[in-house]
């Protein structure tokens, strides 16, 4: 019998990564094709988790959205409540005092700490470093401890309100989350240090997923991501919002751009908030109350808009609030977090790099899959016949 | 100290000389301006020459200068229009600035400036799926990434004002 | 390039005691103004349901007050919030709204009982004498 048909057997394979626990134990699925070891397509596949925030948010009153805006993300719960607060209090016109400005700054701060400490244990564990995932673990604690006596409770703070926050610290509570706080930072400048010096985890970090300052922006990446790629990008250093204008803090950058210099630059950010928690209960101003009475907050609000951004621990979040003047809920409420842009424009990352390192490079972004709960990319190439080899087909150099 | 002071002022000089270069180049595409609270200027421009914008700025000033925060859509049902703002953040000091433009209700259609740039992606995407405002271009439109497959299977756009049952 | 003295930590950890919580053995310690378990003082309560209202999360329904207890005669429509506690999200909101601080907060945290439903039913009827 003679030949008539020859059969190409591809030499890649589809590898699905996810969508229980890629790197966080989140939903998310990326299809990586690997042409052997080596990536040279990555989609990115969510859809898993929708919860539509943006209209639960038109059909509910300004007030109400403040507490759903603020369960959009719990890791930075604080960072969503104020960036939406701001935007209402510029369409209101109301400026809280500068007790409650600088309350404000503390919890945000600390979220930073804690959401900085997560990932960098996360990372630790996803490199098979599970005793040092413990340590940092049980250290974050601590954070979460301050946040509890800040706010109220562990995790979900609702600690902004319209025209200020929602309950007040004593001296007590003070000299309490200092003492906390000058625990925290030995222990933070020492993971650091293990960050910088352990052969292990600098070997398995350097060079991996290397982005280009050109790259990073034409992209719009944000947050640590750009930072560690040379951009100076904080929307505290440039809005100044809130009491940021008064508070000394330095933007962080890295021109390495690999996954280790965003690690790093985690780690330099969470001791830098440390520093900056410390001087705003060193200085924390008294001029008045910065608790609002919430029966007396206005019910009707003007017709206007307003477009906040805020840097969340992840990277520059904005909140796009517009009112018409005539019902008592938001017209338009446009939450773009940062992972939004993080993880759906970075698929190009991935590319050149080993199956093992797609994890790796994942955790370094930082994913937040309740934050950015919202995209995909690029459908599959139906009914094309695999006579080509996998790697040309999707689109890598051959 | 007269020096580093002298030197500050020539990087502050600098620093507008960058956002006037963007500014500029935008405001020849605007047929009105105004601004979004708190402080950020707002130029209005023809959807159709939202592309030859992004593709000049991306021209003279580079990718280096600016990048695209976000994409906006809103469902002006009375106005009987979408409304679509881009936010567009300049470096190096972060001037937000909104280009706003819109596009009739009953033919929502708008060219893509993914290819321009590449930051666009996720925006375009998502208001596509909840708006169903088409980016003409975009090689990566699909609905269902975002809602659920049985919203898909009704042909709902969630966001649209006249939306039923979501 | 000093190594950090990984091992030593985790050596010392060996002898050290678990850092874990035995809960519901032991209790997980909490601030005296945690965010717990809220109920209305029904002897303050008007039955305005602003609360209930004003809830993000839809936890709060106004119920009447159960034939055999003496509601105070401010309270006319003798109506009560019942919190909801599956559904509540612990924002405190109908605490602050409340116009006649109505509100007791408790920093108890532990919602798991064996009754079928989990609601403030209990608490706030305690509050009232049975007449």
């Amino acid at each position: 019998m003679a030949v008539t048909k020859i059969v190409e057997v591809p030499i890649s394979a589809e590898v699905p990564i996810g969508p229980q626990h890629p790197a966080l134990h989140e939903p998310l699925l990326l299809r990586v094709y690997a042409d052997g070891e080596e990536v040279v397509r990555v989609e990115i596949n969510t859809g898993y988790n929708h919860r539509g925030i943006e209209k639960l948010c038109e059909k509910n009153t300004f007030y109400k959205d403040i507490f759903i805006v603020g369960r959009v993300c719990g890791i930075c719960n604080a960072v969503h409540a104020n960036c939406y607060v701001r935007a209402v209090e510029q369409i209101l016109g109301i400026e809280p005092n500068n007790r409650a400005k600088y309350l404000r700054v503390l919890s945000m701060e600390l979220e930073r700490i804690h959401s900085h400490m997560l990932i960098n244990a996360v990372m630790a564990e996803n490199i098979g470093f599970e005793n040092l995932f413990m340590q940092i673990m049980l250290d974050r604690e601590m954070v979460m401890k301050a946040k509890e006596i800040l706010t109220g409770s562990r995790v979900m703070a609702d600690f902004m309100m319209v025209g200020g926050v929602r309950r007040d610290i004593d001296d007590v509570k003070r000299a309490r989350l200092k003492d906390i706080l000058l625990k925290l930072r030995p222990k933070v400048e020492y993971y650091k240090k293990v960050f910088e010096e352990d052969e292990t985890i600098f070997k398995r970090l350097a060079g991996v997923g290397v982005v280009k300052r050109r790259d990073a922006l034409a992209h719009g990446l944000l947050g640590p991501v750009a930072r560690a790629s040379g951009i100076r990008i904080d929307s505290r250093a440039s809005d100044k919002y809130d009491a940021y204008g008064d508070i000394p803090f330095k933007v962080i950058t890295r021109d390495e751009g690999d996954t280790w210099a965003r690690m790093m630059v985690r780690w330099d950010e969470t001791l830098e908030s440390i520093e900056m928690s410390i001087y705003i209960l060193d200085k924390l101003p008294s001029d008045g109350n910065p608790v609002p009475d919430e029966r007396k907050l206005p019910r009707r609000f003007p017709p206007g808009e307003a477009f906040t951004r805020v840097e969340a621990p992840r990277g520059e979040l904005t909140y796009y609030v517009m009112s018409d003047g005539k019902s008592l809920n938001p017209y338009r409420v446009k939450i773009r977090t940062p992972s939004f842009n993080n993880i759906i424009n970075s698929t190009f990352m991935y590319l050149k790099h080993t199956i093992a390192d797609v994890p790796v490079i994942l955790t370094s972004l930082d994913p937040c899959i309740s934050c950015m709960e919202r995209a995909t990319v690029i459908d599959l190439e139906k009914g094309v016949k695999y006579t080509v080899p996998f790697k040309v087909l999707a689109g890598g150099k051959p | 100290m007269a020096l580093s002071s002298f030197l500050n002022l020539l990087r502050r000089v600098r620093l507008v000389e960058s956002v006037n270069d963007v500014i500029k180049i935008v405001e020849r595409y605007a047929v009105e301006k105004g601004s979004i609270k708190p402080d950020r200027m707002l130029f209005v421009v023809k959807p159709e020459s939202v592309r030859k914008l992004f593709e000049e700025l991306v021209d003279k000033v580079g990718y280096e200068r600016f990048y695209l925060s976000t994409v906006v859509g809103s469902d002006m049902k009375e106005e009987n229009r979408f409304r679509l703002d881009y936010y567009v953040v300049i470096l190096p000091e972060e001037r937000t600035i909104v280009i706003r433009t819109y596009i009739p209700r009953d033919q929502p259609v708008i060219d893509s400036i993914v290819d321009v740039v590449p930051a666009a992606l996720s925006a375009e995407n998502e208001t596509y799926d909840l708006l169903g405002i088409v980016f003409k271009g975009n090689p990566a439109l699909r609905r269902g990434f975002f809602v659920s497959s049985d919203v898909v299977d009704k042909g709902v756009y969630p966001l649209r004002k006249d939306a039923a049952g979501v | 390039m000093r190594r950090p003295r990984l091992l030593e930590l985790t050596l010392k950890n060996l002898f050290r005691k678990p850092a874990t919580i035995e809960y519901p053995r032991k209790k997980t310690p909490v601030e005296s103004d945690y965010r717990g378990l809220q109920y209305a003082d029904l002897t303050k309560c008007t039955g305005c349901s602003i609360c209930a209202l004003e809830c993000p999360a839809n936890a709060i329904a106004m119920t009447p007050i159960p034939q055999g207890y003496e509601a105070p005669k401010t309270n006319p429509r003798r109506l009560y919030p019942l919190i909801n506690y599956g559904k509540c999200v612990f924002c405190y909101r109908c605490v602050t709204v409340c116009p006649f601080n109505a509100y007791i907060t408790t920093p108890k945290y532990d919602l798991a009982n064996a009754e079928k439903t989990i609601n403030s039913s209990p608490l706030s009827l305690s509050t009232l004498r049975k007449g």
